[in-house]
């Protein structure tokens, strides 16, 4: 049946059909989509989990594949980063069940946080990768991923891009397929299972290699990538990877008029394992070579490896020439300006547009952006968070420094949103649990000052708590406030180990309060964030003892959350009468549910509705949660907060 | 034939809203589709754009610069993002809804003027349509959704009302929200007459009422 589906929705069902027994994940934009579509479905004689990070997630999925079972993990592109410690360990071994990677990337970012392109990690370790260039190759080859890794004995990574993870499209979905009825594998072998010496790593490193060997030979025969010959030898030749592919055609329209009769391409679903027959093949019949592909020139450093022991000699246009940008996406525009770099045609008129219109940055298309007003990102209305980074700053204000020069540092998550204005308090954003670590290195270079971490729930747990346990081992004096609101937020509300028991799928949650009290820290205290007063105490507290690990730990769930529950915690009120209109509510919240009335002709209303001019504050009441934090800003006390047994 | 459309806008205005509408009309009438959203970390109150590609099979995702037949800005200042998309013989459909960032209502950024906007529109594109927010109608008082009167525009002030039957949206549109079908119809068909109404909207937004190229 065809139904709609986003490409990471695809991979799922996908697996479905492959009879997948286990899907294990941790939340990250753009891939998310995929364990979170799964986790909506009834399924049986299935595990599905968002596990506590990226490497106990894959450790999880290769522990069921050895057993036998076919098994999925799946993560962002920053996430390979993390598993990776067992994904290269794990491709030496090979796997028994079918062992599928999902990953996807980000180019261009507009999902993320790096451009970093995964085939790399699958370069190293000799691992094939499968890139899909629409939602419905996502779904087949999903299917064809297991099939790989099971006839070669290899876990195998597939790659989707942002675009194609979130777009949407109809795709033929048939029957899901359950996992098969198997007795586990209970195999003893300390020459595949471990690294135990010399001899056993030489060999896995052979075994490894002669797998991707294989799986050459197996995508060579399943003709996954294509190769079309055309015109008379000493034409254009194309190579385009993965997702580029979807916009070859297109390009090649557009292209009209450049003596395109002729061209001949190859189109990639694989760059690793690299297929070097159909490349000598193209050389062979062509006089110029043009590569697409997106980010890193993985497939162009190739092309002019098999060109030098073919003794090809005509250009390899791409971005080792300086044609395209290893930045952003390939869309029609560069393939147009690639196709006519090598052709050494100036393109159509049509065509010119296009590239134009890109890649030039010139003012007719992009000079009025600079009109827009910009938009920072900030905390949602209600936010626990925006109560911590004010009590950050009082504190570090109340101690006698300035927020300038105390170094607070930041973690991956909804917690980051504090560097932007009107707090501007965070300094860094490494990598997941970064800010624990980082503050340490600031206390041992000797600067005079607190150090602060600051971290959320999600990331504490996935790889803050390393850094935790350290600081504690070596007495490294700072302050961690843990902004606690229950849930993996930023990524589209995941379950986390310490969200609430009463939304863990099957597990139970892990009182994240007695974790760090267990790890013996030289204080700990538990604040309300929408209790500004009892936070910046506690953080003065901790900013004030000379020595000793201090944790705050800043409770209060996502106000989005709780929301979609229906929780709201009092009504806030503005008194026009008394609102002088300082903004000074707007200047140090920032919160989205604060604006200023607009005159009422732009309301479109008559005059006598109000008097004019008279402006205000006003509360969004749709999206004020009664937190009640602005209502200490007021220096008129025209901003009011009814608790909420007083309200409704 | 196909037909691409970029809509931009701010999160909670309903801009996904018109995309998925639209993109589930073409998925009923066997139309090749794909939807691609893209929105920023913001839950709400962050630029998003959609992307929705009618007519194209097997195309990719994205939609290139100059390349859209339909550009849909639903907030004033963020509508400029849209700009670079538009195709020169396309439509751009501009719904002036403002909604001012902090940094503007605190008086430290600036927010552009809607003649600064259109003018910057139309030297991307001649067929520039603009809904003033006045316009959206109301219902026992209440104004009916934007983002649906803004989904009848386009349906009927550009060429994607050729291509998809406005009926069949309405009827999407009243099966997804069945208890909000009479503000939704409401609404939807207001903005599907809009275009008869167009020279007086343009005259009332233009401050020194003058009407200017590329408006007919």
């Amino acid at each position: 049946m065809k139904r709609i589906v986003s490409g990471n929705q695809a991979i799922a069902l996908g697996a479905l059909r492959a009879g997948v027994k286990l899907v294990s994940g941790y939340p990250g934009t753009p891939s998310t989509g995929c364990v979170t579509h799964l986790l909506t479905m009834e399924l049986p004689d299935r595990h599905v989990e968002w596990s506590t990070n990226e490497k106990v997630a894959f450790e999880i999925a290769a522990g069921a594949a050895w057993a036998g079972h076919r098994a999925m993990c799946t993560m962002k592109m920053s996430g390979v980063n993390v598993a990776y410690d067992a994904l290269i360990s794990i491709a030496y071994s090979g796997t028994n069940g079918g062992l599928v990677v999902y990953v996807a990337d980000d180019p261009g970012v507009s999902a993320g946080m790096a451009e970093q392109d995964s085939r790399g990690f699958a370069l190293m370790s000799y691992l094939p990768m499968l890139e899909p260039a629409s939602p419905a190759e996502a779904y087949e080859l999903a299917g064809t991923a297991f099939e790989l890794s099971e006839a070669v004995g290899s876990p195998i990574l597939i790659r989707l891009t942002t675009s194609i993870a979130l777009s949407h499209a109809g795709v033929e979905i048939e029957q899901p397929v359950p996992p098969r009825e198997i007795k586990p594998i209970l195999e003893k072998d300390i020459t595949r299972y471990t690294k135990a010496g010399s001899a056993i790593c030489r060999q896995q490193h052979q075994s490894l290699i002669d797998r991707l060997e294989q799986a050459s030979e197996w995508v060579h025969q399943r003709g996954l990538n294509r190769l079309e010959l055309a015109g008379e030898p000493g034409g254009l030749g194309v190579i385009a990877a993965g997702a580029v592919n979807a916009y070859l055609p297109e390009a090649i329209a557009l292209a009209e008029g450049m003596r395109l009769d002729d061209v001949s391409t190859l189109r990639l679903k694989t760059t690793i394992p690299f297929p070097w027959e159909e490349t000598n093949q193209l050389l062979g019949h062509c006089g110029t070579i043009l590569v697409l592909e997106e980010l890193e020139p993985h497939v162009e450093r190739a092309a002019h490896v098999a060109a030098r022991q073919l003794g090809f000699d005509g250009p390899i246009v791409g971005k080792m020439d300086g044609t395209l940008s290893p930045i952003g996406e390939l869309g029609v525009a560069e393939i147009v300006k690639g196709l006519a770099s090598a052709t050494g045609s100036s393109p159509t008129r049509e065509s010119q547009h296009a590239i134009l219109g890109h890649a030039s940055g010139d003012g007719t298309s992009r000079g009025a952006e600079v009109l827009s007003a910009p938009r920072p990102i900030t905390v949602c209305a209600g936010c626990p968070h925006r109560g911590t980074y004010l009590a950050i700053e009082a504190a570090i204000e109340r101690a006698g420094y300035s927020k300038d020069n105390v170094m607070v540092t930041g973690d991956i998550g909804c917690t980051i949103l504090g560097m932007n204005p009107p707090f501007d308090l965070l300094w860094n954003e490494v990598s997941m649990g970064s800010s624990v670590s980082l503050a340490q290195g600031y206390v041992h270079a000797g600067i005079d000052t607190p150090v602060i971490a600051t971290i959320g729930d999600s990331t504490f747990f996935h790889g803050g708590i390393a850094g935790l346990i350290n600081a504690i081992q070596h007495r490294v004096p700072l302050t961690l406030v843990v902004m606690d609101n229950g849930w993996t937020a930023m990524t589209g509300m995941q379950v986390n180990p310490g969200t609430d028991a009463a939304f863990q799928e099957r597990g139970r949650r892990i009182d994240l309060e007695q974790v760090v009290r267990g790890l013996g820290p030289d204080s700990v205290a538990v604040v309300d964030p929408y209790d500004l007063e009892g936070a910046t105490d506690a953080i003065a507290k901790s900013l004030g003892t000379a020595g000793g690990v201090h944790v705050v730990l800043a409770q209060r769930e996502c106000a989005i959350q709780a929301a979609r529950r229906g929780i709201r915690y009092g009504t806030t009120t503005v008194d026009p009468e008394t609102c002088i209109l300082c903004k000074k509510c707007l200047r140090v919240t920032g919160c989205p549910a604060l604006s200023m009335a607009s005159p009422p002709e732009e309301l479109g209303e008559s005059p006598e509705d109000d008097s004019p001019g008279r402006q205000h504050i006003e509360i969004d009441a749709s999206l004020c949660n009664g937190c009640g934090v602005c209502v200490s800003f007021c220096p008129t006390s025209a901003l009011k907060r009814a608790p909420k047994e007083a309200s409704e | 034939m196909s037909f691409d459309i970029v809509l931009v806008g701010v999160g909670g205005q309903g801009v996904l809203t018109i995309g998925e509408l639209l993109f589930h009309a073409a998925f009923d009438a066997d139309m090749p589709a794909s939807l691609t959203p893209t929105k920023g970390m913001a839950q709400r109150g962050g630029f998003v754009k959609v992307e929705l590609r009618l007519g194209r099979e097997g195309a990719g995702p994205r939609i290139g610069e100059r390349a859209a037949d339909l550009v849909v800005g639903m907030e004033r200042s963020e509508a400029i993002k849209g700009i670079p998309y538009a195709k020169q013989d396309g439509t751009f459909v501009l719904f002036d809804h403002v909604w001012e960032p902090t940094g503007v209502m605190l008086g430290t950024d600036a927010y552009p003027a809607l003649d600064d906007v259109t003018d910057a529109i139309r030297e991307a594109t001649s067929n520039v349509v603009i809904l003033n927010p006045a316009d959206v109608p109301c219902v026992d008082g209440r104004a009916v959704p934007a983002n649906v009167y803004v989904l009848g525009a386009i349906l009927g002030q550009s060429a994607l009302g050729e291509r998809l039957d406005p009926e069949i949206v309405e009827r999407i549109l009243s099966d997804r929200w069945p208890k909000a079908a009479d503000s939704n119809c409401v609404a939807f068909r207001a903005g599907l007459a809009s275009g008869e109404l167009a020279l007086g909207e343009f005259l009332r937004t233009s401050p020194d009422g003058e009407l200017r190229g590329g408006e007919q």
